[in-house]
């Protein structure tokens, strides 16, 4: 993970090992920082925040940070919260599949057709939170 | 003492509400007075996946036993949901269309479905399971499940 | 409350997102629960067990785990022997790449050839430690 003093969007999805859609909101978040807005944005290990890591809790005090979570129970949302960090934006996974219906992603560890392109749309609403964010 | 029958598989904690009736499938009757509750069991919210949409059937409706009452859209599969009992839809749970997840987080209590006026319910109850014996049909599917994953 | 007779390995994979590593511990621990050992193994989902899921920390209470780390950060093994206790194994893929250091070149998405390649050996590694644990608990 880079420190960086110029100030970026921390892009944090949830761990999502298990569920389909967990490994929807990994890859969107990767699509934005590695592609889509990767001038502007970075992504933190979610765990490593959680364990207290004091580069990961100043980094999401520091910037703004939108979360990514692959089911209800929230996890990328709530821990940032308790770690202080800045919210600006919070993304649900299953938001993006109630918008896209009809898709439905099977496998976990490799996306098949309809993992990929609800990745997209994830991808593509991050991004826009990103813009919203650094154009205020 | 709990309200529930309890077991664990892997690392997930399955209930079976005692005071309520079964259907194989893993919908469940709760009499009310002169009204009838129903919803999903934990086993089927568990096995359907985290729920994305539901759709129900409209106040005022005649439903059968056994014909179906609505969907359960997941991120896996839909779920046809059959009706336990027949009768007349009195009400529908308006809180699902914006929270879904309420099936998955509380399938017994405020992940409710629909209420029915029954029509014939002391029939119709005979061909419900108690909760003892949903709850051991529900331990044979996992035990056959579980046989399934050995064996691929 | 009755329990199924089963014998479970929790598998507590890092997240990952910071090195192509992670990534890879992150494959190859899917790779075991969905293909190689389905019917033996369950993911722990470590932000959810760290920050004190319910669930995740009873499990690890009372089966044994194996963690898969990326780097040398070790977040799966420290968090586990923290609130559940020492696991009956750790991976970590740095050391079976031969590697210390976390590598930040490549894509942590899109992984090449070798990455597979690594993410397979380390998924062979981590069924070995599976069958080693259920063989004990005979």
């Amino acid at each position: 993970m880079n420190s960086t003093t110029q100030k970026k969007v921390i892009v944090i999805p949830c761990s999502g090992i298990g569920k389909a859609l967990g490994t929807v909101g990994r890859e969107a978040t990767y699509e934005v920082v590695e592609s889509m807005r990767k001038d502007v944005t970075q992504t933190i290990c979610l765990a490593l925040l959680v364990s207290g890591d004091e580069e990961s809790v100043q980094l999401v005090q520091r910037n703004k940070c939108i979360t990514v979570d692959g089911c209800p129970l929230q996890c990328a949302e709530k821990n940032v919260r308790i770690a202080g960090g800045d919210l600006a934006a919070s993304l649900r996974v299953v938001d993006a599949l109630r918008e896209n219906r009809g898709l439905k992603p099977k496998s976990v560890a490799f996306l098949d057709r309809d993992g990929q392109q609800l990745t997209r749309a994830v991808a593509e609403q991050i991004a826009s939170k990103v813009d919203a964010i650094l154009g205020a | 003492m709990s309200e529930y029958l309890q077991t664990v598989f892997e690392k997930f904690e399955l209930r079976v509400h005692k005071e309520y009736h079964y259907t194989e499938d893993g919908l469940w009757a709760k009499i009310e007075a002169s009204r009838v509750r129903v919803g999903v069991s934990d086993y089927l919210q568990r096995t359907g996946g985290d729920v994305a949409f539901v759709e129900l059937v409209k106040p005022g409706s005649t439903v059968q036993k056994q014909t179906e009452i609505g969907t359960l859209e997941t991120a896996k599969t839909t779920v046809s949901l059959l009706s336990p009992i027949s009768g007349t839809v009195e009400g529908v749970n308006g809180m699902l269309s914006e929270k879904p997840e309420l099936v998955n987080s509380d399938p017994y209590a405020e992940g409710w479905l629909i209420i029915l006026t029954p029509h014939s319910l002391e029939d119709d109850l005979k061909s419900l399971m108690s909760a003892d014996d949903y709850f051991q049909l529900m331990l044979k599917k996992l035990e056959t499940e579980h046989e399934k994953l050995e064996s691929t | 409350m009755v329990d199924l007779p089963q014998k479970m390995v929790g598998i507590i994979s890092c997240s990952g997102e910071a090195c192509v590593e992670g990534t890879i511990s992150r494959i190859a621990t899917l790779l075991v629960l969905e293909k190689l050992r389905p019917a033996q193994t369950v993911t722990i989902c470590l932000p959810l067990f760290l920050a004190g899921g319910k669930e995740e920390r009873a499990f690890a209470r009372f089966f044994p785990t194996i963690t898969v780390d990326g780097c040398q950060k070790l977040c799966a093994k420290i968090g586990t022997e923290r609130y559940s206790g020492k696991p009956a194994s750790s991976i970590v893929v740095t050391d079976l790449n031969g590697n210390k250091n976390c590598s930040t070149t490549g894509s942590k998405r899109k992984l090449d050839d070798q990455a597979i390649g690594l993410a397979e050996k380390v998924a062979e590694r981590i069924v070995q430690e599976v069958d080693e644990v259920l063989n004990h608990w005979k």
